[in-house]
């Protein structure tokens, strides 16, 4: 039995949409409301223990990342009231403001996001989407993108401790790691690309994209949208039906 | 009844105008022979066994391929376009990117190939244990089949394939990641498949065809250096000292367990430099 994860994707989209539609004071308690998830809701938490390390790296950087932008901002748009946060250091109000909304916004969309794919197994989500009656070309590219992405950080560190025995001091410190990552990058996502070709051949060699038969042809789903599914995608249809009113109308 | 396979005159290229990859292979294998493919790096052993596996033309379109291929009844004018599984099977040099991600365990993972041919799961259930027990992973059939080790993988990766019951199995590099023992256990299943299945493996060391093969193939830059049975190939084996390693002869010379002093056993030492 596939699990049925529709009120997730449901929630992702209603975050998603509340991201764009409001300003960062309902945007801050969302995302704290997102952060408690995956510790109040079994759904939620995370799918393995490396999901788990991952997700809470991520934040961190996140967290890190919205800081820098809201400091820049507040640097370079300098109007509104000035704010001296270091002697001979001063930052402008409308630009701090500027950043707390940007970074809430990409602070959201990206929890969100992450929220899902933290706690559903690639497994679990392909088999969903293949039991949704999706073309299974499409099925195929989605798998070998997910693989991709989830054996990035994998590969990352494999190449970084090969620099590592061979004396490159490419975790030394922040500029060190950079420097390091940008000199990987293209033989990385050339050989994760070329990883991705081979498992989709290997997959088409297994039969995956041949016509299915009759038999083995996946069941649609049986159960109807569940109430918070359908409230979760009434709620995103309105706000975004609202916010679009209130931006074409003066 | 596994089926023979025929090569008439293949000629292969990956793009016009290019040097071929194969070049006027002509071949003829019984019917449930187990062959190996042998020689160096970049001689068209992996190419020669996508091409019977119908993997070729359908990812490279502007390949050139001329010739033709028979494999039991069927004959392919032009060369197969397409996938030929589930009548040929074919595990790749990395056996990692054989394993879907799809499913949560070993068992499962081996389940996704009868899934894909539509075949009833309940009834297959004594052959995916019979298979498992075969090849040694039925211990493994609740792991996570990402977590696997080289050889337990390789192991995996090779059960994906051997569920849907082939008529021609094709093994690329299969001894690559494996230990000691998971070789000799892959001989074992080799030589349990003779004459069920028409096999072709290809190898860059000679040690394990040599223990297991009845037919032999040696390229060489695509071309067809030798093809012949068992015998034939030990009497040419000599003149093979520079396609295939060096280090390997020592095994070749303990596996024919031939008198040192004898004329042949000479010509090898003497070919392959040992002297």
């Amino acid at each position: 039995m596939v699990p049925d994860l529709r009120p997730k994707l449901a929630f992702v989209l209603f975050l998603s949409v509340c991201a764009f539609a409001f300003d960062w004071q309902i945007l801050l308690p969302l995302i704290a409301l997102v952060l408690l998830f995956p510790f109040a809701l079994p759904s939620y938490h995370p799918a393995s223990d490396r999901a788990r390390h991952l997700f809470f790296r991520f934040i961190l950087f996140s967290i890190a990342i919205s800081g820098a932008i809201i400091v820049l901002n507040g640097w370079i748009l300098q109007t509104g009231e000035r704010v001296e946060v270091l002697p001979g250091i001063s930052l402008f109000s409308d630009g701090l403001l500027f950043g707390v909304r940007t970074a809430a916004r990409l602070l959201l969309l990206s929890f969100s996001v992450l929220l899902f794919f933290s706690s559903t197994p690639i497994p679990t989500c392909i088999n969903a989407l293949q039991q949704s009656g999706l073309p299974r070309t499409v099925v195929l590219m989605l798998l070998l993108t997910l693989h991709f992405l989830d054996s990035l950080p994998e590969r990352i560190n494999r190449i970084f401790m090969a620099q590592e025995a061979r004396g490159a001091p490419v975790r030394a410190g922040f500029i060190s790691r950079t420097k390091a990552f940008f000199s990987i990058l293209s033989p990385l996502l050339l050989s994760s690309i070329a990883e991705s070709v081979d498992r989709g051949v290997a997959l088409e060699l297994r039969g995956f994209l041949l016509e299915m038969a009759p038999s083995a042809k996946p069941e649609l789903p049986a159960q109807p949208f569940s109430p918070l599914t359908i409230l979760l995608l009434a709620a995103s249809f309105f706000i975004l039906v609202i916010s679009i009113a209130r931006w074409l109308l003066p | 009844m596994a089926p023979s396979i025929t090569l008439e005159s293949v000629t292969y290229r990956y793009a016009p105008g290019t040097a071929p990859a194969l070049s006027d292979l002509s071949i003829s294998l019984p019917g449930g022979t187990c062959c190996a493919i042998l020689g160096p790096t970049g001689s068209g052993k992996s190419t020669l066994v996508q091409l019977l596996a119908g993997i070729l033309a359908k990812h490279h379109p502007e390949s050139v391929g001329e010739g033709s291929l028979t494999i039991g009844d069927h004959r392919y004018t032009p060369l197969p376009n397409d996938i030929l599984f589930p009548d040929v099977g074919l595990t790749l040099q990395d056996p990692y990117v054989q394993i879907s991600g799809i499913r949560e365990t070993t068992r499962k993972e081996i389940e996704l190939t009868l899934e894909t041919l539509g075949r009833d799961l309940v009834n297959e259930g004594g052959n995916i244990e019979r298979l498992m027990h075969q090849l040694g992973i039925t211990h493994l059939a609740a792991r996570k089949p990402t977590t696997l080790s080289g050889g337990e993988t390789q192991r995996v990766a090779l059960a994906t394939i051997l569920i849907a019951n082939p008529d021609v199995l094709l093994l690329d590099e299969p001894a690559t990641a494996l230990d000691y023992g998971a070789q000799a256990n892959l001989k074992l299943i080799l030589q349990s498949l003779r004459g069920a299945a028409t096999v072709l493996f290809t190898d860059t060391h000679i040690d394990l065809p040599l223990e297991v093969a009845d037919y032999f193939i040696v390229l060489k830059a695509g071309s067809l250096q030798f093809g012949g049975n068992r015998k034939q190939f030990l009497e040419h084996l000599p003149d093979f000292a520079d396609l295939l390693p060096v280090e390997a002869w020592g095994k070749v010379l303990s596996a024919l367990k031939g008198d040192p002093q004898s004329p042949f056993v000479r010509r090898i030492v003497q070919a392959a430099g040992l002297l």
